[in-house]
């Protein structure tokens, strides 16, 4: 099982959820993708884009206005 | 993204019909020869009857003669070749007239734009708030300089239909010359060059269902055309090149499926989005006529929220479709045609445009409206524009 890491650091909606997806989708079942970001809509967006795939979402944390989410697909 | 997909993008590109597949299949095995003329040996006899053939069935679904239509390698070149050619086929060029509309399809504005360059005066007709060009503004933005009337029979984002025939009527009435981008209408929506004073239609197998890089352009019988591309004697001697006979015959059969069962179905999907969206989603505005319009188009604004997160929410879920939206496009700018409708850059980031094809079903339109609510409601909570309104309203 890999781990991909995603930087959205600075990064603006929709370009972090632009992110995910391309990350998600070179991923393989099992494999967990953590996308970092400071944008707050994208922290709110992209967990509500797991939802929808059907995905697990691991976690969403919080630190220093930087917000991390792993994803397991 | 990760399952089924409801494609929701017919006016960009379509599936292919199977039985378009069957058509054009020994056009790639069996009679794979270049066309001959009938001195030629039988494989190519064979080519060139099929080609021929191709070229009758769609000449006649426009009421044109086989010899006034030509094939091409899609509507890009087919309206590059109206525009370019006919002022090329002019022997003084310097300040001659060319009118377009402001939403037309990129072939049309872009090929303006390059005649411009080289000394034409290109006039950028403005239309009204649901997308139809003002026949009195057309009369009165003619001089005795205009040689060429470009309008589109409909828009290819908000479907809007233009009223081609009182168009095709002025230009006559003034001598001018009349070409129509019907990409998107041909041949769901019927185009009778007996009855229509057109002189140039743009047509592609592409939104059919049929093979891409396939389309082709009617050219009324006697109106003066440069060649196009130099080389052998194809295509009436117009456009050299070997021709696409696989192609051919896979837009003829294209055309050959559309039946107005098929387009009345198309509407009633299109009716059923516009009017479920329209009643349950609030603070969406429909973008262009509301019957005036093509039958498989939906284009709506959602307010507050943008084009490119409706489209990457909606393809996670399994649905494909477009937005006016600036990031969406190559050009990274806002949809001129949202602009051109009066929209301000709100209204073109907020659009998403819904094409409906033969292999929709009214489930689809459902599916759709279902994903559509959740999804903009959400949006519409964490997004700034969503949070400014929602302070506007107390």
């Amino acid at each position: 099982m890999a781990e991909i890491k995603v930087d959205c650091t600075s990064e603006t909606c929709p370009v972090p959820l632009v992110e995910t997806r391309k990350a998600l989708r070179k991923a393989k079942e099992g494999d967990v993708v953590e996308v970092i970001g400071t944008h707050p809509a994208s922290k709110k967006e992209i967990p509500m884009a797991v939802k929808a795939l059907g995905l697990e979402l691991i976690d969403v944390q919080e630190e220093g206005g930087v917000w991390r989410i792993r994803i397991r697909r | 993204m990760l399952g089924r997909v409801v494609y929701l993008d017919n006016a960009a590109a379509t599936r292919l019909d199977e039985r378009v597949l069957e058509a054009v299949r020994p056009y790639f095995f069996d009679t794979y020869a270049v066309a001959t003329s009938e001195f030629g040996y039988s494989q190519g006899i064979e080519a060139r009857e099929a080609l021929d053939g191709a070229r009758e069935a769609i000449a006649s679904a426009l009421g044109a003669a086989p010899e006034e239509f030509i094939f091409t390698s899609g509507s890009t070149e087919s309206s590059n070749i109206a525009l370019k050619g006919v002022a090329l086929a002019l022997d003084k060029k310097k300040d001659k007239h060319i009118i377009v509309s402001k939403i037309e399809d990129f072939p049309v504005l872009h090929s303006s734009q390059a005649l411009e360059k080289q000394g034409f005066q290109v006039t950028y007709l403005d239309v009204d708030g649901d997308g139809f060009v003002d026949l009195d503004k057309l009369r009165d933005s003619m001089t005795n300089e205009t040689i060429l009337v470009s309008i589109q029979h409909a828009n290819q984002e908000i479907g809007t239909i233009q009223d081609i025939e009182g168009i095709g009527h002025i230009c006559r009435e003034k001598g001018v010359l009349f070409h129509t981008d019907a990409t998107h209408t041909f041949p769901w929506v019927p185009l009778d060059v007996k009855r229509i004073p057109v002189d140039l239609v743009t047509v592609s197998a592409h939104t059919i269902h049929g093979p891409k890089g396939i389309g082709g352009l009617y050219i009324r019988q006697g109106t003066q055309i440069a060649k196009w591309v130099d080389g052998g004697f194809q295509e009436f001697n117009l456009r050299a090149g070997l021709e696409n006979i696989a192609g051919a015959v896979g837009f003829a059969k294209a055309v050959e499926l559309i039946t107005p069962e098929e387009t009345k179905r198309l509407q009633e999907m299109r009716d059923r989005l516009i009017d479920r969206i329209l009643a349950e989603i609030p603070n969406s505005t429909l973008n262009g006529h509301r019957w005036r319009r093509l039958p498989q188009n939906a284009n709506i604004t959602f307010h507050f929220v943008e084009g490119e997160s409706m489209t990457l929410h909606l393809d996670m879920r399994g649905f494909a479709v477009s937005t006016g939206s600036a990031c969406f496009s190559r050009s990274l700018e806002g949809s001129h045609v949202i602009f051109g409708i009066g929209g301000d850059h709100e209204r073109t980031h907020g659009s998403i445009r819904f094409t409906f094809g033969r292999y929709n079903t009214m489930e689809d339109v459902d599916a759709v409206v279902q994903a559509l609510a959740e999804i903009v409601k959400e949006l519409r909570s964490i997004s700034p524009l969503g949070k400014n309104r929602e302070k506007e309203e107390g």
